[in-house]
């Protein structure tokens, strides 16, 4: 009980220190912004269709399911880059700034305290999940009319969530073992851009190569390769989406996917938990 | 339970063969001590000398590399919950969160600790008052000066109502004023049974409060007791000043025939007398002045001070 009460006090530290970026709360905004434009662009493809273009038609048996496209516009970049911009400076903020010496020197363990850092993260960033996913609902209904298989809602959330875990953990992980939140957050966002780039020249190969499967297993791998897909892949096993370019998936794959992200996930908290509990609680990054 | 570790527990702070290494840096070198119970204990050594280490390791922020350190019999590595729950520890020019008012942040520390919401709203109120940041309490710690920030430290430190109290350098950067107020303050808690462990550079207000003094230098404890015996355990000798309406050749040489005198100096019209016993002869002395027609205006004994027996210590001398 006091494991929980002293984890639950550092939860809504996490939150409060969180939210005293202002970096933060650009991202956020950027995230709804896109999800507005993105929406924005599918309501004028929809109304003003272009004539050498016949995507009307195309676009139509989706209309129903936008809330879909609205709630996973942010999934690919700004969702993982909220993330990182949370988990990154979460452990290492607190070397630089000196005050790891004041909250560790209180009576909590590192165990609590390393709990109550990373779900304060991981509640806030998803928060802000639920915030994006209601919007895209929300605007879905103002831009497109009534939606359909509205109740999946909850698993497209808790998908988008479980997806985000990796970059989150991996950030969380890299902010304890470096210590520095920029240098955390820059080999995170490294992370997130290398395995994008790699993604797509493995992409390429796998059709220069005409299918090699190498080539596609090599992608699955890669942290965004789950942490994109993740959330579509259950959504298509739920829901029975009309042939679309946006929603594509192979059976099986989500499983695939929710397992790399357990790993990721796993590996990242263990390596920071290792790292908090068998090294001294440094001063600026010492 | 081992003998040894029941002696142990009776202390309320205690460091057994403590050594931190640095890389290969030696910061502690096996150094020992104890504290107890309403004790002030100052803790002195120059820049780099292993207090911080020290104090570090003490609240479980370092690993120690050998020996232990116990605080109300529990090791704070192993066990940081039991002990550091009577714990207050304000650290050498605190970083507090920024993000924070003060207020905020002495409510968020007294939830750690596991305080009712009336007592934390009580005992928050009494010390802002206390630490005369009453006014400031709603403003973030962000916009507060740096002996504003030491004073919020202090009141998180005592939010708890600790047993033991852990300060290093308390006042660097305090007015006069302050400085006083939280000598006066430690005494206080001293008298009140709370344990008080001081780490300090300023030795004069270590020989005024502290009831006990340890003295470490390059990783190596010099030595650790009551401040009484510090004193006692430098002093080489002491040293009566006489100062006369004028110094004549008869008075120094009736003065370096006594056989309790080791030395005799002139100064223009003062003489500087070393004596051979730490005894205070300055009837005796006096008494010999006048049988050699000596106009004597004042005469004082000048018994060793901390800082001279910290010198001295730092040169190498007695240990414990």
């Amino acid at each position: 009980m006091s494991f929980l009460r002293r984890s639950a006090n550092l939860i809504v530290y996490e939150w409060r220190r969180a939210l005293a970026k202002k970096k933060f709360y650009l991202l956020v905004i950027l995230a709804f912004v896109l999800q507005i434009g993105v929406l924005a662009l599918f309501n004028y493809l929809f109304t003003n269709p272009p004539p050498q273009f016949p995507v009307e038609a195309l676009l139509e048996g989706m209309k129903p399911l936008m809330w879909i496209v609205g709630a996973l516009g942010p999934q690919n970049l700004f969702m993982p880059l909220i993330a990182i911009i949370i988990a990154g400076g979460s452990m290492s903020e607190e070397y630089e700034h000196g005050t790891a010496d004041i909250l560790l020197s209180k009576p909590i363990t590192k165990l609590e305290y390393i709990t109550g850092k990373y779900l304060g993260g991981l509640t806030l960033l998803s928060f802000v999940v639920a915030l994006t996913t209601a919007l895209g609902v929300i605007l879905s209904f103002a831009f497109f009319g009534p939606q359909e298989s509205l109740q999946f809602v909850p698993h497209l959330y808790a998908a988008i969530v479980y997806a985000n875990l990796i970059f989150f953990s991996l950030a969380f992980m890299l902010s304890e073992v470096f210590r520095g939140s920029t240098l955390a957050m820059l080999a995170a966002i490294g992370i997130l851009v290398a395995s994008i780039v790699i993604s797509s020249f493995l992409s390429i190969m796998y059709g220069l190569t005409g299918g090699q499967q190498i080539y596609m297993d090599i992608t699955k791998l890669l942290p965004n390769w789950s942490a994109s897909s993740f959330p579509s892949f259950l959504l298509a096993e739920l829901v029975t989406v009309p042939t679309s370019p946006f929603l594509t998936v192979q059976s099986g794959e989500v499983f695939l996917a929710g397992a790399i992200i357990a790993v990721y996930t796993a590996v990242s908290i263990l390596i920071a938990a290792l790292r908090l509990v068998r090294s001294d609680v440094t001063k600026k990054a010492d | 339970m081992s003998l040894g570790l029941i002696l142990m527990s009776e202390h309320v702070i205690s460091v057994s063969k403590l050594t931190k290494f640095y890389g290969d840096f030696k910061a502690l070198d096996s150094i020992s001590f104890s504290v107890d119970k309403g004790w002030i204990y100052g803790y002195l050594g120059p820049n780099g000398a292993g207090k911080t280490t020290t104090i570090r390791t003490m609240l479980g922020l370092l690993r120690p590399d050998g020996g232990e350190v116990r605080i109300e019999g529990s090791d704070p590595n192993r066990d940081p919950v039991h002990a550091l729950n009577g714990v207050g520890y304000a650290p050498e020019l605190p970083n507090l969160q920024t993000f924070f008012s003060g207020e905020e942040l002495l409510d968020f520390t007294g939830k750690i600790f596991g305080m009712p919401k009336q007592s934390r709203k009580e005992r928050i109120g009494q010390l802002l008052e206390l630490v005369g940041l009453k006014e400031h309490a709603k403003r973030k710690i962000g916009k507060y000066s740096k002996g504003m920030v030491q004073r919020l430290s202090v009141a998180l430190a005592l939010i708890n109502d600790p047993m033991v109290l852990i300060m290093d350098e308390p006042t660097i950067g305090m007015d006069p004023e302050g400085t006083a107020h939280f000598r006066d303050l430690f005494v206080t808690l001293s008298k009140e049974g709370k344990t008080v462990f001081i780490s300090s550079h300023l030795l004069d207000e270590v020989q005024r409060i502290c009831t006990h003094v340890g003295m470490i230098n390059r990783g190596k404890m010099v030595f650790s007791g009551p401040i009484s015996q510090v004193l006692e355990a430098f002093t080489q000798q002491w040293v009566v000043e006489a100062e006369l309406q004028e110094v004549t050749p008869k008075i120094i040489a009736s003065l370096q025939k006594l056989d309790y005198i080791q030395n005799v100096k002139a100064e223009a019209n003062k003489l500087v007398i070393e004596l051979k016993e730490k005894k205070d002869l300055r009837g005796e002395i006096s008494s010999e002045i006048f049988r050699s027609k000596g106009v004597l205006l004042s005469l004082n004994l000048h018994k060793i001070t901390l800082e001279d027996a910290y010198l001295r210590a730092l040169k190498g001398g007695p240990k414990e």
